[in-house]
């Protein structure tokens, strides 16, 4: 009836890593995650088919043809300041900047994770150390550190990946090593330990499948966050090199020529934003999904 | 017996309807009749699910969002069902109000109990915030709080569970209002204060009309007048305390009793009802209690049973009757 | 009737018994705790920053730039304490990093540190009047989608809420330039020039913070509104707006709170390209031209005081958590 568990008796810190971003707003979340997922695989499949299907070149200059709006004969999106296919751009920029962002995100789940899981599961020293370093990194504004190493070593993918990886790792690593604390203190598993099963044992078997959940939700939004981050850097001129395309570089490209020619920031940009909100369907999809699974057994 | 006294709150045709995400639509509570008059304890008993708090809520017309409520209600006289919301904000609180179950959550954990209270007060009286305090140090202390003006600065997890509820006692006091619901008052403190808070309400209560809602047929025999038994949504035996719970005539209520612990050698006690209360979904056609009684006939799982009053006043809706 | 009056729990008698002493010490122990934090933080900053500056190969010929002659490197080892093993180049670089010397910038000549104390006041003010924006449009959108999340206009606001956080912050910058600056004319676009100047570059800012207090402001106030105070104060004859105002978002302000830090280190990144986009001289836009010219003295004063800042500002707001949270407050929640 309308008795309810009490939840306002316990004191409740708000604003942790998932709040705001999964609310019980965002109504029908099982739409949310069937929306997310056409969505990412519609992009997929336009990223994938259409170089196959058209003839796409993102390199080409034609200093004859710039500027060139959109429904241009051989340019469904125009052309840019060089004459170069707005369309074949965007489509070769989504490819860097998803390409980016999913090996960044690789990159800092497994530093994230690892660091997470074997802080909780050894504890001691190692976790104090750990511990601290998650704490003080955390509050740092990651892009600033980023913009600092990227200065030193240079534009491309593989610094690019590896710095986003490397200054974002320490938000992962927080709820992962959270996650962990609570799982390995869970009763079966201290059943288990008093039973004589080995601690890394217990991790296997215990802690590495109670991450799936929270480690899919994080990949989605961590994922989200890189798109933006590396379009950030892309934009300063501090991601791509020069002449790949990037959805960043695009924009600061485009930047220039907002008067005459808006397109040239608003399809990149409205690249980006289709990117990220996708990303952030299925991560909402599959918390809520979690969470009234565990509901029903409350 | 009855209408001895005037009649302080009048509920006729109570019904309180949901609407499922399928589109259906479920009766929580069907047809509830009540009388209470004033000065009196009227008890509304029954197990978790029954409907019992439900009623309470459509009398306040506070239910959630996703329910609808039909049916009649007078507060001396004043229909309240046809009154525009505005109206019965004003009526909340002051003339009537309620007593909700569990005390720790029942105030918002990040304000003061005096800052609550001096919202409650304010909300229908004109006064200063002075004023207000001292109102509020006035109502505390007479619901039997020590050093009150201590209590008003505290913050609700700082004060214990028979505190609390002292402290909510004391807010649904503050308007002198004409009837008091109680929904399980003492069900969520310890056994020691439940006494203390029943003792409290009877003493506090005995110039307004109470309702206590309350799954323990001991704390209705000890606090109230008249009880209401309630099952699946549906009043199933009405009448005087002592009759009710001395000669039951609803087999659902002698179960009740049956059921109830008891320190008395010559009964037995503590006899389970087989089976369980349906949900509301899948309440069988007939009376609702048939799959569970032991006195059911062919026609109990047919007809709904009528409502049959005897000339005492009280009333049962059962085909087969203990006498 | 029993005892009423006898009846009273102790409370109060455990929080007192700590006395003064007792308190101040422990206040004593959270500064000297945040003090060790500070340092640590600064020491791994600074280790990272030299790290860096060794990575990147010769550190004298990236100090030097492009065009440096030997005899220009040679003064550049002797400034910055080039010469010797990694161990004792390390130990002068953290002396001088304790001195707050971080040399001169390589291109104005200037103090490294006074080019980011100039600039830093412009991000500052920035960053807080970003800050009051996303109040002052949070607070009353997330009251409103809180109290019924159900009802069809605030499911679509709600939709465009999570739309709009899938905008990053500098589109949002473009999108204004073009509408004010380029199409109507009616805000200046570049440079910090007082007054109007202000608009674009706060809005802009606030757009990377605002729409996540929205969803985090809505959620808590909507599950507040499923609270049992929320059922007494109803119960009790409150109204609508006062239930929300008066009983909802206290708790979900309290509970927001706890982000702010968060939100100020993204507050940071995000000045970043809002500086570069407005010409704003800010420390975002000094960043961004200092590690373009691999100004390195400049970068290093620069990274030390963002993380001083942010680092003292996430100090302050756990400290305001403790006195805003009577829960948390002086050790006697239960």
């Amino acid at each position: 009836m309308s008795t309810q568990a009490p939840a306002a008796a316990r004191p409740r810190r708000q604003g942790g890593i998932l709040a705001g971003r999964s609310t019980r707003l965002t109504r029908g979340y099982s739409g949310a995650l069937r929306l997310g997922v056409a969505l990412a695989v519609i992009l997929v499949v336009l990223d994938v088919g259409l170089p196959l299907v058209m003839h796409l070149n993102p390199g080409a200059v034609n200093l004859f043809d710039r500027f060139r709006s959109l429904n241009t004969p051989g340019h469904p999106l125009g052309t840019d300041d060089l004459g170069r296919d707005v369309l074949a751009r965007v489509v070769y920029g989504f490819r860097w900047s998803v390409g980016v962002a999913a090996t960044a995100t690789t990159v800092l789940i497994l530093i994230g994770g690892l660091a997470g899981v074997i802080a909780a599961a050894v504890g001691g020293i190692v976790q104090q150390v750990v511990v601290r370093a998650i704490d003080l990194s955390i509050s740092l504004p990651y892009l600033v550190i980023a913009v600092v190493i990227l200065a030193v070593l240079g534009h491309g993918f593989v610094p690019l990946c590896l710095t986003l990886g490397v200054v974002s790792w320490p938000i992962f690593a927080r709820v992962i090593y959270t996650e962990s604390r609570s799982l390995l203190q869970r009763d079966y598993v201290l059943a288990a330990r008093l039973a004589g099963v080995r601690p890394y044992k217990s991790v296997l078997t215990h802690v590495i499948p109670g991450l799936k959940t929270v480690t899919m939700v994080m990949t989605a939004f961590l994922f989200a966050d890189m798109i933006v981050a590396e379009s950030a850097l892309s934009f300063l001129g501090l991601g791509a090199t020069l002449g790949s395309p990037s959805l960043g570089t695009m924009l600061s490209d485009g930047r220039t020529y907002m008067v005459t020619a808006p397109t040239l920031t608003v399809i990149p940009g409205a690249a980006i934003v289709l990117a990220v909100i996708t990303a952030n369907l299925i991560g909402d999809g599959i918390a809520h999904g979690a969470s009234s699974d565990e509901g029903q057994f409350e | 017996m009855s209408g001895q006294a005037p009649v302080a709150l009048r509920a006729e045709g109570l019904t309180v309807v949901t609407r499922r995400s399928d589109g259906r639509e479920v009766a929580l509570v069907r047809e509830v009749n009540l009388v209470l008059h004033q000065g009196e304890a009227l008890g509304l008993v029954g197990e978790s699910g029954s409907g019992k708090s439900l009623t309470a809520l459509s009398l306040m017309r506070v239910l959630p969002e996703s329910m609808r409520q039909q049916g009649t209600i007078e507060l001396g006289g004043l229909s309240l069902s046809a009154l525009p919301e505005e109206r019965m904000r004003q009526i909340r609180g002051a003339q009537m109000s309620m007593v909700f179950q569990d005390p720790l959550t029942g105030l918002n954990p990040v304000r003061t109990v005096g800052s609550v209270m001096r919202e409650a007060l304010r909300r229908h009286r004109r006064m200063t915030r002075r004023q207000a305090h001292e109102a509020s140090v006035a109502a505390l202390r007479s619901v039997g709080i020590p050093s009150p003006q201590e209590r008003l600065r505290a913050y609700p997890h700082q004060l214990s569970g028979g505190l609390m509820q002292r402290v909510m006692i004391a807010m649904a006091l503050l308007h002198q209002p004409a009837v008091i619901i109680c929904d399980e008052p003492t069900t969520a403190l310890d056994a020691t204060i439940q006494a203390q808070i029943l003792d409290l309400l009877q003493l506090r209560v005995a110039s307004a009309s109470l309702i206590l809602i309350t799954h323990d047929l001991g704390v209705a025999a000890q606090a109230c007048d008249r009880i209401l038994v309630m099952y699946s949504g549906v009043i199933v035996e009405n009448g005087r305390t002592s009759e009710v719970l001395d000669n039951p005539r609803h087999p659902y209520t002698a179960g009740l009793l049956a059921a109830a612990p008891t320190l008395d050698p010559s009964r037995p006690g503590m006899i389970p009802i087989p089976g369980s209360q349906p949900a509301p979904l899948s309440r069988p056609p007939g009376c609702a209690f048939a799959p569970r009684c032991a006195r059911a006939q062919a026609r109990c799982h047919r007809e709904e049973p009528d409502v049959t009053t005897e000339p005492s006043g009280r009333s049962y809706a059962c085909w087969n009757p203990h006498d | 009737m029993s005892d009423l009056l006898t009846y009273g729990p102790a409370i109060g008698t455990a929080s007192g018994a700590r006395g003064r002493t007792g308190r101040g010490r422990a206040a004593l122990r959270a500064v000297l705790r945040k003090l060790t934090q500070l340092l640590l933080l600064l020491l791994g900053v600074s280790t990272l920053l030299f790290m860096l500056l060794r990575l990147a190969g010769n550190p004298a010929a990236i100090l030097g730039g492009r065009n440096a002659t030997p005899a220009d490197l040679a003064a550049i080892e002797r400034e910055y304490g080039l010469g010797g093993s990694l161990w004792t180049q390390y130990w002068r670089f953290l002396s001088q990093a304790v001195r707050l010397n971080f040399g001169h910038s390589l291109f104005t000549g200037q103090e490294a540190l006074g080019m980011v104390l100039t600039a830093l006041p412009y991000t500052v003010t920035l960053a807080l009047a970003a800050l009051v924006t996303e109040m002052l449009v949070a607070v009353p959108l997330g009251v409103w989608l809180g109290t019924r999340p159900g009802a069809a206009p605030r499911r679509a606001a709600a939709g465009v809420i999570f739309v709009a956080q899938g905008v990053p912050g500098y589109l949002v910058g473009l999108l204004l330039i073009e509408l004010f600056a380029v199409k109507l004319h009616w805000l200046p676009s570049i440079g910090e020039a007082g007054g109007t100047s202000w608009i674009m570059p706060t809005l802009t800012l606030a757009a990377y913070i605002t729409p996540r207090l929205v969803r985090v402001l809505a959620a808590s106030v909507s599950e507040a509104m499923a609270q049992d105070y929320v059922r007494v104060a109803r119960a009790g004859g409150a109204s609508p707006r006062a239930i929300a105002f008066r009983q909802a978002l206290p708790n979900a302000l309290v509970g927001a709170t706890a982000l702010l830090g968060a939100q100020f280190a993204q507050l940071m990144s995000g000045a970043l390209i809002t500086e570069v986009i407005f010409a704003w001289p800010g420390i975002g836009l000094l960043m961004i031209n200092s590690v373009q010219t691999l100004d390195f003295p400049v970068v290093q004063a620069l990274v030390f005081v963002v993380a001083v800042l942010v680092f003292l500002v996430n100090s302050a707001v756990d400290l305001l958590v403790l006195v805003i949270d009577p829960r948390i407050k002086r050790g006697d929640a239960r």
